[in-house]
């Protein structure tokens, strides 16, 4: 991914705190509200499911299409954008 | 049991049935013609055997097993499902109620198409190093390290094959504009052409690579922080003893050289400065006197 959004930028930038999962890059409003009903309300709640899938960056993109619906670009946005969280705060 | 290379065909009944016996299946009843016997021992008995290629009896159970997994992948237990993967070269994740319907999607497809999960392959060999490791490539390759450890000798030799192969592409590729473009000419000046085009090139130690110093000997044991420090220091210890006596030697001049100046600033120029300045104090008093007359005789004249 040669250019990332604004978006990304601003979660990589920080650690994740009490962040709203809307915070997450490619997770918008929709997306956010249907993992809200899952119990994925905080990003960090999302994080630690990205954990559990060993950072596995194609089959945590597959469980966010899963379950919120997300298409490709999101789903690899929002793993892309862990993946660097994850390799400067983890 | 050799008996699959053979036609079923050509079996004696008995030796059917006992082939059957041995591998679980139901017989059929009693007063059954051969061919029934011949088409449930192909059906049972050839299938596995053309699927795995071990014929000894004590894998059976776990094909069967395998089987039944292919077909339920549900019914699995966690443990069951991970060792699955495991066996595919996925290294799973805690199988727990998020993740459990992925990693059985997951192995549904490495079982459909058990080849696409190796990315690293030996397929795109020519076309990419093995030294250039994306971030998400990084556990793929983990993943096909443990997969195959014995592969690897095999991929190995394949990747410089299919090098090899390339590089005698090229070379055949660029020989009929020989003059025009010979890259391969000027990047390995040394090299003898021969008739075919196809040049063996003496393979180099790689530990002399970019740059860095060739050296014969390197220490195989791995040494600690502490004994890398202190070689370090040691290392540092005759330039040290070196830099403070060029040190000490500089420090010494430059003092020598300061305390000759403060001399010098003294006496030579000090007497000069002396003489100059007592010379011109009566010139100036005579010059005043002098003025001092000729304005007055100038005063007294008008």
């Amino acid at each position: 991914m040669s250019t990332t959004s604004q978006k990304h930028r601003d979660f990589v930038a920080e650690p994740m705190g009490d962040k709203p999962v809307t915070a997450l890059s490619g997770i918008g409003e929709v997306l956010g509200k249907k993992l809200e009903e899952q119990g994925f309300d905080k990003a960090f709640v999302v994080l630690g499911q990205f954990l559990l899938l060993r950072k596995d960056q194609e089959l945590f993109a597959e469980w966010l299409k899963d379950t919120s619906g997300a298409n490709a670009r999101q789903a690899a946005s929002c793993s892309q954008c862990l993946t660097e969280w994850c390799d400067a705060f983890l | 049991m050799p008996v699959f290379i053979e036609d079923p065909t050509e079996f004696s009944k008995e030796q059917l049935r006992a082939a059957l016996i041995s591998h679980n299946v139901e017989l059929p009843p009693g007063e059954s013609r051969k061919e029934v016997y011949v088409d449930l021992y192909l059906k049972h008995v050839r299938n596995k055997n053309s699927a795995d290629f071990s014929s000894d009896d004590e894998d059976l159970e776990e094909e069967q097993e395998e089987e039944a997994d292919m077909v339920d992948l549900g019914a699995l237990t966690d443990d069951q499902l991970k060792k699955q993967l495991l066996r595919y070269g996925v290294k799973a994740g805690p199988i727990v109620g998020s993740t459990r319907a992925l990693y059985e999607r997951k192995l549904q497809r490495l079982m459909a198409h058990p080849l696409q999960s190796r990315v690293n392959g030996t397929r795109h060999a020519a076309k990419y190093s093995d030294s250039e490791v994306d971030e998400g490539e990084d556990d793929e390759e983990e993943e096909d390290d443990e997969e195959e450890d014995d592969d690897e000798e095999e991929s190995g030799i394949g990747y410089k094959y299919t090098m090899f192969l390339s590089n005698i592409q090229l070379q055949l590729h660029i020989l009929p504009s020989e003059p025009a473009t010979d890259i391969l000419m000027e990047l390995f000046p040394d090299t003898a052409t021969t008739p075919t085009g196809i040049t063996a090139t003496k393979r180099r130690s790689i530990k002399g690579a970019a740059g860095r110093p060739v050296k014969f000997k390197y220490t195989e044991t791995p040494l600690s922080p502490a004994s890398l420090e202190r070689r370090e220091i040691q290392q540092h210890l005759l330039p040290l003893w070196v830099q403070i006596i060029v040190f000490l030697l500089v420090a010494v001049l430059l003092c020598f050289i300061y305390i000759l100046m403060e001399d010098g600033l003294e006496n030579p120029f000090s007497a000069v400065l002396d003489s100059l300045s007592e010379q011109p104090i009566p010139d100036q008093l005579t010059l005043i006197t002098s003025s001092q007359d000729v304005s007055t005789s100038e005063t007294v004249a008008a």
